[in-house]
């Protein structure tokens, strides 16, 4: 395993996406900030799917709103290029239900539950064991499984879809998103857990 | 420092961090997370690439998601112990206790139940909330799209047969 470990930091440094340290980087921060807006927690990711909170939903808008205005110069400055994933619609519409069950009873997603695991979380560790006998399982279905994923529809974005109009589209998506962000109410899941451990000692 | 940020502050802060990883002054390729998750499996289960398609055809994107699992584990670490102060062993969420049940075996049961469905989905759609949700959205793809909708769609369905109802709160 120790050899594995190593040549996984070997393939990184060889591959020309950053440096390992680049990516430890964009990683630690990643992990920081879902720690710190409280995403991780249970209550924001299936809480919000129950109608308990309503963060991970705001963030997420905020997120590819702002984002994706920012994606559309960096490529058309030439400093990045999209990346886009095919869609295998059948493999897309299986995984998603599968996923949305999963998401809802854990309540963290696969990097949520590591951040979970820094924080103590136990539920989210056997989560994690969860998780990883699924990739492994995942792994050694495929060969029959990756038959039944297509039909391929190729890496489509919506503007190849609607014919065009990408600037229009990015610009449409990014403001209506913005604005439901905005909208939507704020309903923050009070959990007496998060509080300063001297004062809910007496609570429990 | 803060102990929480709001959700406009958590989404312009996971912005810059896209911003730096999908340009070539960063990473030149967008954050995903999923497959680091399989990637990791096939480091811990044995299930090398010469015997195994997928750990083969995921050699790269893997190996590259799989370290910054390791970076997001640290950096969830840092602020739960510096910033939020939050870092305690716990087994239940406030949550579940509320709208489940207050039983250890049942919430690691379905805690492990959960982990397999989500990898294993993720894994069938080439996605999960990082990369096809946030990542894919910000590129407007399709894929992206669709998974979000059915996904949390299905969730939100989901969540109405396996919890108790809301109570009302005085």
């Amino acid at each position: 395993m120790t050899e594995r470990i190593v040549h996984m930091f070997d393939v990184v440094a060889a591959q020309g996406h950053g440096s390992v340290w680049t990516v430890l980087f964009i990683g630690f921060c990643f992990g920081a900030i879902i720690l710190w807006s409280r995403l991780d927690k249970f209550e924001k990711m299936a809480g919000f799917m129950i109608f308990e909170d309503t963060l991970a939903p705001r963030m997420a808008m905020m997120t590819v709103a702002v984002s994706g205005l920012g994606f559309y110069l960096l490529v058309h400055g030439g400093y990045a290029e999209y990346q886009v994933k095919p869609t295998l619609l059948a493999g897309v519409l299986v995984g998603a239900v599968l996923f949305g069950i999963g998401l809802v009873i854990l309540g963290k997603c696969p990097s949520a539950f590591f951040v979970s695991v820094s924080e103590g979380r136990v539920d989210a560790l056997v989560g994690v064991l969860g998780g990883m006998v699924g990739g492994a399982v995942f792994t050694l279905t495929f060969p029959w499984v990756k038959n039944l994923l297509g039909p391929d529809l190729g890496p489509i974005r919506l503007s190849d879809v609607l014919g065009g109009y990408e600037l229009a589209i990015v610009l449409v998506i990014s403001l209506a998103l913005l604005v439901a962000a905005y909208l939507i109410p704020t309903v923050d899941y009070h959990d007496p857990a998060d509080e300063p451990k001297t004062e809910h000692k007496s609570v429990n | 420092m803060l102990r929480k940020i709001p959700w406009w502050a958590g989404g312009l802060l996971f912005s810059l961090l896209f911003f730096f990883s999908f340009s070539e002054w960063g990473a030149g390729r967008p954050i995903g997370a999923s497959t680091g998750m399989a990637y990791l499996s096939t480091v811990l289960f044995g299930l090398d690439a010469d015997t195994h398609e997928y750990t083969a055809l995921i050699e790269t994107s893997g190996a590259w998601e799989g370290v910054m699992l390791i970076g997001v584990f640290f950096g969830g670490l840092f602020m739960s112990i510096f910033v939020t102060k939050t870092f305690h062993i716990s087994y239940i969420p406030t949550l579940w206790k509320a709208r489940k049940n207050r039983s250890v075996p049942s919430r690691m049961l379905w805690s492990f139940v959960a982990g397999f469905l989500l990898v294993y989905g993720a894994r069938l759609a080439g996605g999960c909330n990082a990369g096809h949700i946030l990542s894919g959205g910000s590129q407007t793809a399709v894929s992206g799209m669709i998974f979000t909708v059915v996904a949390l769609g299905t969730g939100m369905i989901t969540g109405r047969f396996f919890y108790k109802r809301k109570e009302k709160r005085a």
